[in-house]
């Protein structure tokens, strides 16, 4: 028990002073954010292809079966896969 | 002759039952051990190399990390305050989404507000950060992502009348200094494990080392004179040192060796006309019958006192040149004209004896020595020669430079040295049998030895007549050239 004792004593000494109260929220980890990204995406004309499509959808269905962050995921890998894709098909 | 070794020449025995303090009885205490000096300076050494190791680690992977994420937050910052430039606020809001939308890693933070920081106009922090100095750029704060506190390095940009936060998650980084700080405690162990070993094989193979010089000193101060330091055979620094102590051991046991010689000779070979000077008188005492025989006896009484006088002078030279007293004294001088001095002060001998002293010396002979102690060896050589030489006989006195040497030699047709005598000619009141009728001190070819060896050079003796009887002598005396 000493070692990781030690380990986390000397990685609080070595890491620089952060605050001690709780800080701001990250708010892209809700399940409105996954809403809204869904949205975002189906606004692009390239979000019908694959692989943003199949992408997208897996994102919705994980953000709507609890898995949030992993659904937000998808959604982001979608969105960069539609932006990523050619205007023409 | 085996003399028994004077009382006086012995070491104390007072060193073994009372030592000094800090006389090296038993292993020194730790801290004033050579051993322990070494170990701990070894185990410093090695926690240095450790810690500037994994400083230099830390610097390559969790430093370029850190440097990395300034550096991408950076441009970042720049590119957004670009991007309000041309667009706006609103296209400054937009950019942040788009961001905010492709970040699979989901790492990026973002966060624009009013100058005031009343209204939130993008971005994925609810709120400012608290606490936050007004006046600084960069910090890290944490922040609530996924439900969990996680470290965040962020970077604050103030534009005209808003201000805005460019930053990332550092839970991934976090992660890895911590595994890294691990790395570095369970190393650090290790490192401390190997440099206390590593110090502890260190100090005992000192010790391993020392002890046979140790034991040998200790030894020698027991009383034990022939003791010897063994040699490893592995020719280190050690080896070394124990050849030069074992070297020097042997030059004081030759040192002493000469100086029981000297005492024995003083005191045999000088008790004899000692003894046979006060006999003398004693006898004229007894039994002079006028004055004129007394007076005779009492002039031959201080001839022999004066000729003991002059082997007494003759010893203190041998032992003053042997002892490299007068070293200092050297200077570079013309050896020709002192051994033509030398020639022309024995020519009258020589003629008054019926002999012929032929000389075949180069015109200039520079060297570095002693002057007087170098005619003195001359002189005794020539003094010799002609002793030994029969009336009609010749003597030859040479002299030539010989590459880096400079030679002198004196050739005789007296009856030589037989060549079993000549290891022993040089020793102090040495004399062969052949010269036993001859008056002399056994002095001359000592002192010769002894002048030679002061100049660091040697003495021969040989033929001067290979297979001719008699065969003659000749002694060269090879000096080094300046």
């Amino acid at each position: 028990m000493r070692q990781p004792l030690a380990a986390l004593l000397l990685t609080h000494l070595l890491a620089l002073p952060v605050a001690a109260e709780p800080g701001p929220r990250v708010t892209t980890d809700t399940v409105e954010y996954c809403g809204s990204l869904a949205a975002r995406l189906a606004s692009l004309p390239a979000a019908e292809r694959e692989p943003s499509r199949s992408l997208g959808a897996e994102g919705k269905r994980l953000c709507d079966t609890g898995h949030v962050r992993t659904g937000i995921a998808k959604l982001r890998r979608a969105m960069r896969a539609a932006q990523a894709a050619p205007a023409t098909p | 002759m085996n003399v028994q070794r004077p009382r006086s020449a012995m070491p104390r025995r007072g060193a073994e039952q009372a030592p000094l303090p800090g006389a090296p009885l038993g292993p020194p205490r730790l801290l004033k051990s050579a051993g322990f000096r070494f170990a701990v300076l070894f185990a410093a050494m090695f926690a240095c190399a450790a810690v500037a190791l994994v400083a230099v680690l830390w610097w390559a992977t969790a430093g370029a990390l850190d440097r990395q994420t300034d550096a991408a937050v950076r441009a970042d910052a720049v590119a957004l305050a670009e991007r309000w430039r041309e667009a706006g606020v609103t296209g400054l809001a937009e950019a942040i989404e788009e961001r905010l939308a492709v970040d699979v890693e989901s790492e990026s933070i973002y966060l624009l507000m009013d100058a005031e920081g009343n209204r939130r106009l993008a971005g994925n922090l609810d709120r400012w950060p608290p606490n936050m100095a007004p006046e600084e750029v960069w910090f890290r704060t944490r922040v609530l992502h996924d439900g969990l506190a996680a470290e965040a390095r962020l970077h604050r940009v103030d534009l005209p009348g808003l201000r805005l936060l460019v930053g990332r998650d550092e839970t991934e980084r976090s992660q890895l200094r911590r595994l890294l700080t691990e790395g570095v405690v369970w190393a650090s162990s290790a490192v401390a494990i190997f440099a206390m070993v590593g110090a502890w094989l260190i100090r005992a193979a000192l010790q391993a080392r020392m002890r046979p010089t140790f034991l040998t000193t200790a030894a020698i101060a027991g009383g034990d004179l022939s003791s010897r330091v063994a040699l490893s055979g592995r020719g280190d620094e050690f080896d070394r040192l124990a050849q030069t102590l074992n070297m020097m051991l042997d030059r004081i046991g030759t040192l002493m060796e000469g100086v029981r010689g000297v005492s024995d000779a003083i005191a045999h070979d000088l008790r004899t006309p000692i003894a046979r000077a006060r006999a003398k008188l004693e006898d004229a005492l007894a039994t002079a019958p006028d004055e004129e025989a007394l007076k005779a006896a009492v002039e031959q009484g201080i001839a022999d006192l004066d000729n003991i006088s002059r082997i007494f002078q003759a010893l203190l030279r041998i032992a003053e040149a042997e002892a490299g007293a007068r070293r200092a004294a050297f200077a570079p001088f013309d050896l020709a004209a002192v051994l033509a001095d030398a020639a022309e002060i024995y020519e009258a001998m020589a003629e008054a004896r019926g002999q012929r002293l032929t000389t075949e010396l180069p015109s200039s002979l520079e060297i570095m020595g002693d002057r007087d102690l170098l005619l003195q060896a001359v002189a005794n050589l020539l003094d010799n020669a002609i002793k030994f030489t029969p009336p009609d006989g010749a003597i030859a006195l040479s002299a030539r430079r010989l590459g880096l040497a400079v030679e002198v030699a004196v050739a005789d047709n007296g009856p030589g040295i037989a060549p079993e005598d000549r290891s022993h000619a040089g020793e102090r009141f040495f004399r062969a049998d052949k010269a036993r009728a001859t008056p002399g001190s056994g002095l001359g070819l000592s002192l010769v030895q002894a002048v030679a060896h002061l100049h660091a050079g040697e003495v021969r003796l040989e033929d001067a007549m290979p297979g001719q009887t008699p065969p003659g002598l000749r002694v060269v005396v090879r000096l080094p050239a300046p």
